[in-house]
């Protein structure tokens, strides 16, 4: 066993662990942060994005010993108290979500993005987006809430 | 548990990373993460034993980054595709570099996998092989004693891509009058990793072209140069038939050996298309 430290949104958690837990093991079966979803668990699919440093990754091929010190940030940690994130929001005001089981790791990518970015072109939104897969193919009204939420996060 | 039992090293720098790369028995490199991981993950579903220690370069920092000095463009093993795909030191220098990275996979993995884990996990499929060999880049491995050695890609892919030394960064020296041209056919719609991939590289100096090298991806073997269509090509001129002219100067074996009728038709396709775009500049 072995003492881990991570930094999930901005809160310190120490954990011990066997060493070989993936990052998504570690926030669904050992925190209860069942935000982030878990499908193909081959990074395939996209359910289980989350952000590090920034950016987002999947949670599935990533050993949660080896993101220490990083700064990890799951769908939990995006709202603000009672007020939604602004992708959050968009998502909703445009009618993105369908059965829902993609969005949080489509959120986590649009936020990803966002912040560097919240102006993106379409290319660079589908760019963006291409590791998340929505079997609703409700691809349309997700990029419109991109954008949205992009403007609604230049102007805040 | 997605994984087996594991032992997980996290050394700081690349002398440390080197030293344990030497000592430890039974053990893989953990950089990006994107094929290991999976690949192990694999193998416990099917019962078979996997590496039991696993070499983490994610904190070592002097493996990190993309630099250009001195007309050379040195990418360090441990930089994320998107890094490099972001890098502004590639403008104007090795643009190509944009197109293979905008390629890779998805925006996730490309967040994740790092230029050193693409040349170097011994996949035979791989993107990046085929694009240093035609742009000679040199690769850098440290071994434990700190003493480098230097290995063309062309050799290192020839050597089955094995090393006993920590592979550290790779080196291209810019080739600003040169022509570089990228292709890169997916296996399936949904499969995104390449059917094949090659890059064609040359120079022209009144139509004549010379110092042409080509690097193919066939999936099969590892990344290899055609050394048939480059002589080919070095005793040719540019014209709108050069892309016709040269799939009758093909090393065939690299593009037919276990091809489908398919594969070997976008070979082909990929190929002419190549030339062509060279041609008309």
């Amino acid at each position: 066993m072995m003492d881990v430290n991570l930094t999930i949104n901005k809160k310190n958690i120490a954990l011990n662990l066997k060493g070989n837990e993936t990052l998504l093991e570690v926030l669904r079966d050992h925190l209860s942060m069942t935000g982030t979803k878990t499908a193909c668990q081959e990074s395939e699919c996209g359910t289980c994005t989350v952000m590090i440093n920034g950016n987002a990754v999947l949670s599935c091929i990533t050993l949660a010993a080896n993101v220490q010190g990083d700064e990890i940030t799951t769908i939990e940690g995006l709202a603000n108290g009672d007020v939604l994130h602004p992708v959050q929001q968009a998502y909703i005001d445009h009618g993105s979500v369908q059965c829902g089981f993609c969005i949080p790791g489509m959120i986590m990518s649009s936020v990803a993005l966002l912040k560097k970015n919240p102006a993106p072109t379409q290319e660079q939104i589908e760019y963006a987006l291409d590791g998340n897969i929505c079997r609703c193919a409700g691809y349309p009204k997700i990029f419109e809430a991109v954008r949205d939420a992009g403007k609604k996060m230049k102007t805040n | 548990m997605l994984l087996n039992p594991l032992m997980l090293y996290l050394p700081q720098t690349s002398l440390e990373a080197a030293k344990l790369y030497k000592e430890l028995e039974d053990s893989k490199v953990l950089a990006g993460g994107t094929f290991l991981l999976n690949s192990m993950k694999l193998l416990k579903t099917k019962g078979t034993k996997t590496a039991r220690n696993i070499l983490s370069l994610a904190k070592v920092e002097d493996l990190k980054g993309v630099t250009f000095q001195n007309d050379i463009l040195t990418i360090k093993a441990m930089t994320r595709i998107n890094e490099l795909f972001e890098s502004p030191v590639l403008e104007g220098h090795l643009n190509i570099l944009h197109t293979v990275c905008r390629n890779i996979s998805t925006n996730p993995i490309r967040n994740m996998a790092t230029v050193g884990g693409n040349l170097t996990c011994r996949y035979t499929w791989t993107e990046m092989g085929a694009v240093m060999i035609a742009l000679d880049a040199q690769m850098h491995f440290l071994g434990a004693d700190g003493k480098e050695d230097i290995i063309s890609a062309e050799d290192f892919f020839k050597n089955a891509a094995r090393s006993e030394k920590l592979f550290t960064h790779v080196t291209i020296k810019a080739q600003v009058s040169s022509r570089v041209v990228y292709r890169r056919v997916k296996k399936t719609l949904h499969v995104d990793i390449p059917l094949l991939a090659l890059c064609v590289k040359t120079d022209i100096k009144a139509k004549q072209w010379y110092n042409t090298r080509i690097g193919i991806n066939n999936g099969v073997a590892f990344a290899q140069r055609d050394p048939v269509l480059e002589e080919f090509l070095n005793k040719s001129s540019s014209s709108p038939d050069l892309g016709k002219e040269a799939l009758g100067h093909l090393t065939t074996a690299i593009y037919d050996t276990r091809s489908s009728e398919y594969k070997q038709h976008m070979f082909r396709v990929s190929l002419k298309s190549a030339i062509e775009e060279i041609v008309r500049g």
